[in-house]
């Protein structure tokens, strides 16, 4: 009986043994796989952005492998709300991409956190060159002295138009425009083009920023929220209505549609957002898109500063130096400048925009806006983003649906959307 | 959360009766019986270590993958945990910021409505199909495959996709209802009060693996009843409600219980179909509980507050299991004396 079918105590504990160790050696050897005996280092990298941008940034890479053979980069990309709640996990565990897009909203919360890279010891060892930055754009990803971001390129705040449309309701919007103004214009758009005007201003935190700026607020302040639950009573109250007329577009539809913009969709003939999302809506409609100026209050002031795309490095990559060179690469070489256009905005070091002459109608256009913003001297310091900025944003566009929809009040939108605030300011 | 149900009440084993010679093995009186079973104890010992060795790829999954982050979970359910920060000690502040919460009281109100309309509508579509594939016709096999694929590829994100189109503006079920009801609506997807149906009708869809248990219990009932009762004169409903159902109010159980559990759960359909980034549908009308407890854990980086969630969802189903089981005394009916 002993011998038929039974395994003895020995043989088991020697099998078991040995599978151990086999897995023991999988484990040795999967774990950081990122050098290898030649010397070729493998760094990830991860930004957020649609199909058009994934493109050009894949040749942006195959350019740099060319140049750097011991470098090989792995990439990753998603949507602007996905991409953050990946990252967000990954850096959790200890595992963040080595370097990746980044923007001022969430500078000093994954500083807080201890996920980005200061960049400064990486400038000083030569890796990389924080020269040659256009309109003090190099001070952009700097927090607390640390170089934590190293901006791609500028951008700002635009009305993003279907150009057909606006020409057809004749409408030619001038900088300096009011709101009266733009209200009149949107009105008129719905009246003779048959299509909302706009596709929901009142969700656009950036936009309303700039409202309140022009008012002598802001958004933000270096520790919670800038207005008062009045003020916010007041824009969703006015936005609410402007649905009901029809002027916006109606909620459900945008909804629907998503991630493609309404614009672009066809349901709203204008978008506040910012000036480099034409290349994208470009890419998805049919129509011609320019940018309009963004309405006053006191027929002078917009309230606007120049954005930024950023590259960031995480804390925790063994590659520092490969992810500077990455870097300075990216922000530096003409040849990149003259694959991204203006995707990401305008670039941000001379030599990359010199590089760059737009021959494209929609690239010109955001030249020519940038240059715009530049002359008539509206550009002014940028509004602080606190750590729980980034929960704030994605709270006001959803509370603003649910008012745009007519579920709720704009009295008990408003409060929802206090209470939230609150807890991700910690404030 | 494994939801494991253990034995199916139609095919329960056989109970051994009392004084089955066969089944207890019986020794010799004296010194002799002592020995051997000394012997047979060690001999039944390293078996059970073997057992335990080969089932060890298992228990180190269970212990390190489900045990070990439970019990870290519920640690966390009092902490507030951002992920990145150590855990701190907060009480029961999280329980009581939920029941503060209006968006944790909608996710639960959605919850509970698609719990309580879904799980009936998806049971009684897999029984009527049940009914009409138990009969004797050709080519029933292939109908059966066919139904029952649904189920196998439903719960897939790219199904929930494709669903989303459907049922969005100027897509077909848009254009169906005018065309035939002649009402106009718009997309369903769109639609705070519209969205739910949508996600209802898709796990109606997947009726699948209930009907497949449903049939399985029809094929049970013996055939005598119903020729007795067709002699007596019984009509078609009569035979339904009177024999069909009561005979296999076991597998309806079953199928509620493993349904309604299931439905508790939902979690991806409602996330895509809601428009997956940050939102769950137009004005929060498919926040399902577990959306919402995603959208605190991974979005708002608030894991206390998400984990302390898990476990009332854990709570709340148990209490639910806990009240079908006690009811099942009154309607369900297992055949034991027929045996």
């Amino acid at each position: 009986m002993r011998t038929n079918g039974t395994v003895d105590r020995r043989s088991l504990l020697k099998m078991a043994g040995g599978s151990m160790a086999a897995l023991g050696l999988t484990a040795a050897g999967c774990g950081s796989g990122s050098g290898s005996g030649d010397g070729t280092v493998t760094i990830r990298y991860a930004w957020w952005g649609s199909d058009d941008r994934a493109k050009r940034i894949n040749q942006t890479i195959a350019l740099f492998e060319k140049k750097h053979p011991k470098i090989k980069v792995q990439t990753d990309f998603q949507p602007y709300l996905d991409f953050w709640k990946k990252f967000n996990t990954q850096a959790s565990g200890g595992n963040p991409p080595d370097v990746f897009q980044n923007a001022i909203g969430f500078l000093r919360k994954y500083d807080e956190k201890n996920v980005l890279l200061d960049l400064n010891e990486q400038v000083e060892a030569g890796n990389l060159s924080m020269d040659n930055f256009r309109a003090g754009l190099e001070e952009f990803g700097r927090v607390d002295g640390k170089l934590l971001g190293v901006p791609v390129g500028s951008n700002s705040m635009a009305l993003v138009i279907d150009q057909p449309v606006f020409a057809k309701a004749g409408i030619s919007p001038k900088p300096g425009w009011t709101w009266d103004e733009y209200h009149d214009a949107m009105a008129r758009i719905r009246d003779t083009q048959g299509r909302a005007g706009d596709s929901g201003l009142y969700g656009v935190m950036y936009l309303y920023d700039l409202f309140l700026r022009q008012n002598g607020k802001a958004f933000f302040t270096e520790d919670g929220l800038g207005f008062t639950e009045a003020d916010l009573v007041d824009w969703w109250t006015k936005g609410f209505q402007g649905v009901r007329s029809g002027v916006y577009a109606d909620p459900k539809k945008v909804a629907q549609i998503r991630p493609k913009s309404a614009v672009a969709a066809e349901i709203a003939a204008s978008e506040f957002t910012w000036d480099n999302f034409t290349i994208r809506y470009t890419s998805e409609g049919k129509s011609q898109y320019g940018l309009a100026p963004i309405p006053t209050t006191d027929g002078k002031t917009t309230g606007q500063y120049l954005g930024s795309l950023m590259l960031s490095g995480s804390r925790r990559t063994q590659h520092p130096k490969e992810v500077a060179r990455f870097i300075d690469f990216m922000v530096h070489d003409p040849e990149v400048a003259k694959i991204m256009g203006y995707d990401r905005g305008v670039p941000a070091t001379t030599e990359q925009y010199e590089a760059f002459q737009p021959t494209d109608e929609v690239n010109k256009k955001i030249a020519a806006y940038e240059r715009q913003l530049v002359e008539t001297r509206v550009l002014q310091p940028i509004t602080p983003h606190p750590a729980g900025a980034d929960v704030c944003e994605a709270a006001f566009l959803r509370v603003a649906e649910d008012v745009g929809l007519g579920k709720r009040s704009v009295d008990e939108a408003v409060q929802q959307f206090f209470t939230e605030a609150k807890t991700a300011l910690g404030s | 959360m494994g939801t494991t149900v253990t034995h199916l009440p139609t095919t329960a084993a056989q109970p051994l009766t009392e004084g089955d010679e066969g089944s207890v093995p019986r020794y010799g009186p004296g010194g002799g019986e002592r020995r051997t079973r000394a012997a047979v104890r060690r001999r039944g010992r390293r078996d059970n270590l073997a057992g335990y060795l080969f089932m060890s790829p298992w228990i180190a999954g269970f212990l390190l993958l489900t045990a070990g982050p439970m019990v870290a979970s519920l640690y966390f359910a009092f902490t507030d945990y951002n992920l990145f920060d150590t855990p701190k000690w907060i009480g029961l502040r999280n329980f009581t910021d939920m029941f503060a919460d209006p968006r944790w009281r909608t996710s639960v109100e959605v919850t509970l409505w698609y719990v309580v309309v879904g799980t009936p509508l998806k049971l009684a579509a897999a029984l009527a199909v049940a009914l009409l594939l138990n009969q004797k016709r050709r080519g029933q096999a292939f109908y059966r495959a066919a139904f029952y694929a649904p189920s196998l590829i439903g719960a897939s994100v790219s199904i929930a996709i494709v669903w989303k189109a459907i049922f969005s503006d100027d897509a077909i079920v848009d254009r169906a209802q005018r065309a035939l009801f002649g009402v106009d609506v718009g997309g369903w997807t769109g639609d705070p009060d519209w969205i739910i149906y949508s996600l209802v009708a898709l796990t109606v869809w997947q009726f699948g693996a209930p009907m497949v248990i449903f049939l399985a219990g029809l094929k049970q009932v013996p055939r005598e009843l119903y020729e007795a009762a067709e002699v007596d004169g019984a009509g078609t409903w009569r035979r339904f409600w009177h024999i069909t159902l009561p005979m296999i109010s076991p597998v309806l159980f079953f199928n509620v219980l493993l349904e309604t559990i299931h439905s508790f759960q939902i979690f991806g359909s409602a996330y895509i179909l809601g428009g997956a980034g940050g939102t769950c549908g137009p004005a929060d009308a498919t926040l399902v509980y577990t959306c919402y407890l995603y959208v605190q854990g991974f979005e708002n980086s608030r894991m206390g507050f998400a984990s302390a969630m898990a476990w009332m969802l854990l709570l709340a189903v148990g209490l639910v299991t806990a009240v079908l089981f006690w009811s099942q005394r009154r309607w369900v009916h297992y055949e034991e004396a027929a045996r």
